[in-house]
């Protein structure tokens, strides 16, 4: 299935390129402000795939510390 | 700026450049970059630390996208079993596996797939927004098989006040199967 509206070129980047650096900094400052309530949660975990299973204790295998 | 003023983890910070890297090499060939999606793409939008490594990426070129990985170090594990369609770097320590062709089985615009210059540059690479993503967090909430979801959207609503509402409403309405909407998230 295609996304919407996509063709095999992507579309002319007129939409602003987001700067990780930026984003991050901003994202850093408004949990200053927001305190605990910025604390995602991690994934239970309960939903991965055989594959994806498989794929973290290769991860895990090359000593990750993730 | 360092990593930690960026807020990301180096690791993170690294995976995500080679991820550029592998985009650019894509794009090079006249094909679309693979889009970033999963937990990857909730660290990206949050700057915590619910990644575990492993990057889910989608694109409708997965052979070729698997040649560049190869040509950037990236192997299979060895003695992996026919399960495992992930790929691993070594030298990094990370996974990346085609999860898909297309975001959330094709129903994002492709207008709101953000385009990301990760820090320490190497090109660019794409990624699905973070309404896409909170929209996914709920789609999943809505199964009743995930409910550490509903959280993830409520800190990633919270940390970006300036999502598009409207977008975002119809999203989640659409992942929910109508169940849900912003209002359950604020």
């Amino acid at each position: 299935m295609a996304l919407k509206t996509s063709s095999e070129s992507e579309p002319p980047q007129a939409e602003a390129v987001i700067d990780m650096a930026e984003l991050g900094a901003r994202l850093s400052a408004r949990r200053a402000e927001l305190g605990c309530a910025s604390e995602m949660p991690r994934n239970a975990g309960n939903r991965r795939t055989a594959s994806k299973r498989a794929l973290l204790a290769a991860i895990e295998a090359t000593g990750a510390k993730w | 700026m360092s990593d930690s003023e960026s807020g990301y983890r180096p690791e993170f910070v690294a995976a995500l450049q080679l991820f550029a890297r592998v985009s650019e090499a894509m794009h090079a060939r006249g094909f679309q970059r693979p889009i970033l999606v999963g937990g990857a793409a909730a660290e990206l939008w949050s700057t915590g630390a619910v990644n575990t490594g492993d990057f889910d990426i989608c694109t409708t070129r997965q052979p070729e996208l698997e040649e560049e990985m190869q040509r950037l170090g990236f192997v299979r594990p060895s003695g992996a079993g026919a399960m495992l369609k992930g790929w691993i770097h070594p030298e990094l320590r990370l996974g990346f596996e085609v999860v898909a062709e297309v975001p959330m089985d094709g129903n994002v615009d492709a207008a709101h797939i953000r385009l990301v210059r990760p820090i320490g540059g190497g090109g660019l690479f794409r990624v699905v927004s973070v309404e896409d993503l909170i929209a996914d967090r709920m789609g999943q909430y809505a199964s009743g098989a995930a409910p550490d979801r509903l959280g993830q959207a409520r800190v990633l609503l919270g940390l970006h006040p300036d999502a598009d509402m409207a977008y975002l409403e119809r999203r989640i309405r659409e992942e929910s199967a109508g169940d849900y909407g912003v209002k359950d998230i604020l």
